[in-house]
């Protein structure tokens, strides 16, 4: 190997890593505030990718549909579950988010797909469609059964995830799709060659961990959440709707889903089903940092990206397996260091 | 404001088969201190929870004589009550300033918390002090004062306190107990649930005696402190324990 085609693959492992980092902060994030070991997180990835893939051929995402179907059925159950929310201020509140917005977005991509109004349209609208998702299925699914055992809230997104992939296949047919590059740009810095893909990959990356951390550091909002994950009674005793939390952390897992996904599209084929092994990589990567580190999860994620970028020239055939046998020492490591099982319950 | 501004009838409150709180009726008036006391079990803590709406409960709950007996707990703390559990129940990992911050949550978004926040750390100089530090690091008396000063950042109308004293040293609780008194000046209205009765009678304006979930007793602080049966049951062994 030489210098090359070494800093080839480091590009391409910090390209691919920096979007591991994205999926490892949603799964982070949804756990820490909802205990919900957020399986369906990669789904988001292919919807966000086979959506603005859609648009590109001039077909209408089903996705669109998902989301008038989702947002009107939790409208439905919170009418007939909630005394509260039958009150005329928040039943008007409850129609406008959860029926008229969908709405919106499917009239809108009812609009935009025949029409090719280029990425500046189509990505934004992508982003929203799927976006919306999270807060549904957080209301559909899981608030339901928010008391319950991190178990029982595991094999629930284990349902979402099988679910979601069954409607993927639906939506989009078995075959896979490939996006315009969002900066059809080369450049050569010294001996490498810099695609105008990865600096986009990487530039929104960094600029969204730190606006994670800015959210979550200064505002009462995302100190909000933080709190919520921290010590979900004291939040309620402060005031805080921490249901209000776990629908808004699955609103951004779903948009840095969807998000990851549209980086993702220009590079890699992406099928209705290649959610759930990217989905794990940013797992592997979550786990690294205990499901619970931000920071750790992100640099972890990046040694994932790199691990299989090299693993993929050296022995291809193995490249999955060697990335997710990380694992297996990070695992050993952090038992033998914390010998109390994770069982809070 | 005519009548109580908290009122509870016939509260009950059942874990399973097992009924904690049976038939509870109590009411608390602005700027008055009412203490529930009695032995560990009485149930004095699950009326406390019953009443922020942290556990279901049947029977009449009136804030300013509005019922709140359906509201969630993010409803009660909105409408003006606050309760600082036995528990505390702080953000351990956020700091003494977030964690106050964070008290005044319900609070409408264009109010200033600057001003609130003056006025608890007047209160807790301590918290001042420690305002960066982790709530997790601070020490037992500190974070029973860091859990009222964020209660107050509600600025509720009623405090509810669970057991202010329990686990700090006899001057700490004397320190906690006179600060719980001087909040009364403030015009909020105090429900103080204590095992420690002879103190919580000090301070008091009224008091009940709770026994196996059932209210036994009732009556001015001063009154109580001097029955027979409270002397006996509740103050007598506690001589050195205030």
């Amino acid at each position: 190997m030489d210098p090359t085609i070494a800093l080839f693959l480091a590009q391409d492992g910090v390209t691919n890593g920096a979007i591991y980092a994205l999926l490892a902060l949603s799964l982070v994030l949804v756990f820490t505030i909802t205990r919900v070991i957020f399986i369906p997180q990669g789904e988001f990835v292919a919807y966000g990718a086979l959506t603005l893939a859609a648009f590109e051929t001039g077909t209408f995402p089903g996705t669109a549909w998902l989301a008038l179907i989702l947002g009107t059925a939790a409208f439905t159950v919170d009418l007939a579950r909630d005394r509260a929310a039958r009150t005329p201020r928040r039943a008007l509140r409850g129609l406008a988010l959860d029926v008229l917005l969908p709405l919106a977005l499917l009239a809108a991509a009812w609009h935009a797909a025949p029409r090719h109004l280029g990425p500046l349209v189509e990505v934004p609208l992508t982003l929203a469609i799927v976006a919306v998702l999270g807060p549904y299925i957080y209301r559909l699914v899981f608030r339901p059964l928010a008391e319950s055992p991190v178990l029982v809230l595991l094999i629930a997104a284990v349902g979402v995830h099988l679910a979601l992939v069954g409607l993927g296949l639906l939506f989009f047919g078995a075959e896979g799709h490939r996006t315009a590059p969002l900066l059809d740009a080369n450049w050569t810095v010294g001996p490498a060659l810099v695609t105008g893909q990865s600096v986009v990959v990487m530039g929104v990356t960094g600029g969204l961990i730190l606006a994670l951390w800015g959210f979550f550091g200064h505002t009462l909002t995302g100190k909000a959440l933080r709190a919520t994950a921290v010590n979900r009674l004291g939040a309620r005793l402060v005031g805080i709707p921490t249901s209000a939390a776990g629908a808004m952390a699955l609103g951004l897992a779903a948009l840095l889903g969807a998000l990851s996904g549209v980086l993702i599209a220009p590079v890699t084929t992406v099928f209705y089903d290649t959610g759930f092994v990217t989905g794990l990589k940013g797992f592997v990567a979550a786990i690294i940092g205990g499901l619970i580190s931000y920071p750790l999860g992100a640099a972890a994620a990046i040694l994932v990206g790199l691990v299989e970028a090299f693993a993929s020239f050296f022995a291809s055939t193995f490249k999955e397996v060697i990335v997710f046998t990380i694992i297996i020492p990070v695992l050993l490591w952090r038992s033998l260091r914390s010998p109390h099982a994770e069982d809070e319950e | 404001m005519s009548g109580p501004t908290l009122a509870l009838r016939d509260v009950c409150v059942s874990y399973g088969k097992i009924e904690a709180v049976r038939g509870v009726s109590l009411e608390v008036d602005a700027g008055r201190i009412v203490t529930v006391v009695g032995a560990n079990g009485a149930g004095k803590t699950t009326l406390l929870n019953a009443a922020m709406g942290v556990l279901p409960a049947s029977g009449s709950m009136l804030f300013r004589g509005r019922s709140i007996a359906d509201d969630p707990i993010e409803a009660r703390v909105t409408a003006g009550l606050s309760l600082v559990a036995e528990k505390r129940e702080l953000f351990g990992t956020m700091s003494v300033e977030d964690n106050l911050r964070l008290g005044a949550y319900t609070r409408p978004r264009g109010e200033r918390p600057g001003d609130t926040l003056d006025q608890v750390y007047t209160l807790f100089p301590r918290l001042k002090e420690r305002r960066g530090q982790a709530a997790g690091t601070l020490s037992g008396g500190e974070r029973q004062m860091l859990a009222m000063g964020r209660a107050l950042m509600a600025k509720p109308a009623v405090l509810m306190l669970d057991e202010p004293s329990l686990g700090l040293a006899p001057r700490i609780v004397r320190e906690i107990l006179h600060l719980v008194a001087e909040l009364r000046a403030t015009g909020v209205a105090i429900l103080l649930v204590e095992q420690n009765a002879r103190a919580a009678l000090r301070i008091a304006d009224y008091g009940y005696v709770m026994e196996t979930g059932t209210v036994t007793l009732q009556g001015p602080a001063a009154a109580l402190a001097n029955d027979p049966r409270v002397i006996e049951s509740y103050l007598g062994a506690a001589e050195s324990a205030a």
